[in-house]
């Protein structure tokens, strides 16, 4: 789960960490600060360059407020907004402690210039693998480079360090870390990402639900399928909108990677992106497949996955049958299905297909999983061009 | 010969009386590997499908000194005191299947597995199986669908997704060709063991003639490989399919099935690790299927490698 500043710099404060005093915008409260500094609260970063953070003396403070309200930040509502006091700044660093696949270990990045500009300095940036203990910090420090003040950051970072482990962060982002005039470290911003998995450790934590990250607002459908979701812990459901016609419906994490790379590599164009995995019950199936299919002008369906070690296939079947036969779709389906009972599954298929009078071919391993792509997208482009629908 | 599990290797399951614990014990003996002790606390003195279960890792390893390897299949807020216990036991082999653990704890026990000197397969492992020799782990399920997919062979195969171990060794088997041994290492963002660790043994192993892998979206485990192979510590012939490509044209940041697979900033973009393994000599697969064909072509030396 992604914090939002206020919530990450609360956190901060926590462990020791110096922030700005700030408070959240109402507008029935006195503006607190002269000048302030007036912050959009989003989860996606860049908002000095949009004009989302303003510095204005107090009077003005409200009117800027409110225009942050009513703007959108990569598709993100803007519905809080912080009021800071004005740092004056000496110098802007950056420190961020994240999970390194290289290292395997944590590691924290420090750049001795910070700011805005972080990137043109990614050259600059040192990492330093670190541990929930015996972290030699004052090693880092020389290492980093700092040319003075060491108490101040030795402090700091073994903070931040403490801060990273104890709330199972998987990224802590202070950009920047201002070193004020007479020497205090201040973090002025706060990214962080706390692991959803570790929430078992962390249970009296209440932070709001956030918004869905898609780079852009949900969709009615997407919004149904994390319902569908909630209701029923068995199994995972995911559903992503996208805009092409062929409906995806694919089981397993890396299954409906690889199969959404398969026809996407055809010049396929899928109208979803789907993932179901952690044996779903036939219920969640049956209403995730009904979303599917409920999508305008499909060309075509292809139900995929690769070979189950346990899932039985005559039984995980039986919720897609369910939805295929109150919606009885006109354009063609491509099955590809493989796993325990493997012939009793197809059995099933080919007998609602019989009934429904489905367009419908159905493949079990002898079919590899990804070959399945040239088929649905050979057919759907066949349905396309018949039934006049523009691609 | 194969790497990592043989005849010779006796299993111990850590959660043994769990739904999952005893279902991965039950397919293990189904394919004739030797299971010889269950632990779960507290519910020492039980037996699971014949098998003697204790409350301890060390009071098994007193009872059954022979214990060379061990499967790790427990709730995720236990995954890191089981895994201690083992590395503490100096358990040669741990493999761990717990999905869901937290990285911070998957962190620690990678270091201390290194200080200690034993190895871990996972977490999110789907296990290791060495064809007609040893399955640790639900590795190919039901009896059915591992004797349909699996045979001795030369080929190792090395896969990220569990759900995609099955399918990889198929396209293989469609070729015409057997595997040596298939290890799932899991798609969390810290891997006990990674694609490099593994080639390093497929090099030594006189039955692996080349090896097969499975590779996503995110981390830098992939780009290991490509400087490995630039380094010739790997010269056998490999086959790669990376899973992803169709994600750098989405938002950055969702996660696509597995933990590991964020794309942050350049880091972990398909593209790029194709380039990087495409140039240091491995045969790239454009689709998952044409894996088969490419590692039988190259280990008849019928493609350049």
């Amino acid at each position: 789960m992604r914090l939002y500043e206020f919530e990450g710099k609360g956190l901060l404060l926590k462990y020791g960490i110096a922030t700005p005093r700030s408070q959240l915008y109402s507008s029935d409260e006195p503006i607190p600060y002269e000048p302030v500094v007036v912050k959009a609260q989003t989860l996606s970063g860049g908002r000095g360059k949009e004009g989302l953070i303003a510095v204005t003396s107090r009077e003005s403070a409200q009117q800027a407020a409110e225009e942050l309200l009513k703007r959108t930040h990569h598709f993100e509502y803007i519905d809080r907004v912080l009021l800071e006091e004005k740092i004056e700044v000496k110098h802007e660093f950056y420190v961020a402690i994240t999970y390194d696949t290289d290292t395997r270990s944590a590691v924290v990045a420090i750049c001795l210039h910070g700011g805005v500009d972080i990137n043109a300095h990614a050259d600059a940036v040192k990492r330093f693998p670190v541990y929930p203990t015996d972290n030699e910090i004052a090693e880092i420090v020389r290492k980093a480079g700092f040319r003075d003040h060491h108490a101040e950051w030795e402090s700091f970072l073994r903070s931040a360090i403490n801060c990273f482990f104890s709330e199972d962060c998987t990224l802590l982002e202070i950009n920047p870390v201002a070193r004020t005039h007479d020497g205090k470290l201040i973090a002025l911003d706060a990214m962080i990402e706390l692991e959803d998995e570790a929430s078992f450790r962390h249970q009296a934590r209440k932070y709001p639900a956030r918004q869905a990250g898609f780079g852009r607002a949900p969709t009615e459908r997407e919004e149904r399928v994390k319902e569908i979701n909630a209701q029923d812990f068995r199994g995972t459901i995911k559903y992503l909108e996208l805009d092409g016609d062929i409906g995806f419906l694919a089981a397993g994490g890396g299954g409906s990677i690889t199969c959404m790379d398969a026809l996407t590599s055809v010049h396929g164009r899928p109208s979803n992106f789907t993932e179901f995995s952690g044996n779903p019950s036939d219920e969640k199936v049956y209403e995730l497949t009904k979303v599917i299919l409920s999508k305008p002008k499909l060309c075509g369906l292809w139900i995929v996955g690769a070979i189950a070690n346990f899932t039985v296939m005559d039984t995980t079947m039986s919720g897609v049958i369910r939805a295929l036969g109150e919606t009885k779709p006109a354009y063609p389906i491509v099955v590809r299905r493989s796993g325990p009972h493997e012939k009793e599954g197809i059995a099933l298929l080919q007998k609602a297909k019989e009934e429904l009078g489905l367009d419908m071919i159905i493949y079990g391993a002898e079919m590899p999983m990804t070959k399945s792509a040239i088929i649905i997208k050979q057919k759907a482009d066949d349905y396309r061009r018949q039934h006049g629908h523009t691609n | 010969m194969a790497i990592l599990i043989d005849e010779s290797t006796r299993i111990l399951v850590q959660g043994i009386t769990g739904k999952e614990g005893s279902r991965a014990a039950k397919v293990m003996l189904e394919y004739g590997s030797n299971v010889v002790a269950g632990v779960t606390p507290g519910k020492g003195g039980w037996s699971i499908e014949g098998i003697p279960v204790y409350n301890s890792v060390k009071e098994a390893l007193t009872k059954h000194p022979e214990i060379n390897a061990t499967i790790i299949i427990v709730p995720p807020a236990f995954a890191k005191s089981a895994a201690l216990e083992a590395i503490e036991a100096a358990i040669p082999l741990i493999n761990i299947l717990t999905e869901g653990m937290p990285v911070q704890d998957s962190a620690h026990i990678v270091h201390e597995a290194a200080k200690h000197r034993v190895h871990i397969v996972g977490p999110s492992s789907i296990g290791i199986l060495s064809p007609g020799k040893c399955r640790l782990g639900v590795i190919g399920g039901e009896q059915e669908i591992i004797e349909r997919i699996y045979t001795p062979g030369s080929i190792g195969v090395i896969s990220k997704s569990g759900g995609m171990t099955n399918e990889t060794a198929w396209v293989v088997r469609q070729a015409g060709l057997g595997h040596s041994t298939v290890v799932g290492i899991g798609g969390d963002i810290i891997c006990g063991t990674t694609f490099t660790d593994l080639l390093e043994r497929f090099e030594r192993d006189p039955q692996t003639k080349g090896v097969v892998m499975f590779g996503e979206l995110g981390g830098t485990y992939e780009d290991q490989v490509a400087h490995m192979l630039k380094k010739k510590k790997f010269t056998k012939p490999l086959a790669v399919f990376i899973a992803g490509r169709f994600a750098e044209s989405m938002p950055h940041g969702i996660a696509f099935g597995h933990a590991g697979a964020i794309i942050e900033g350049s880091r972990g973009l398909p593209s790029s690790k194709i380039h990087a393994l495409a140039e240091a000599g491995a045969l790239v697969a454009g689709r998952h299927d044409e894996l088969g064909e490419l590692i039988k072509g190259a280990i008849n030396g019928t493609v350049e490698n």
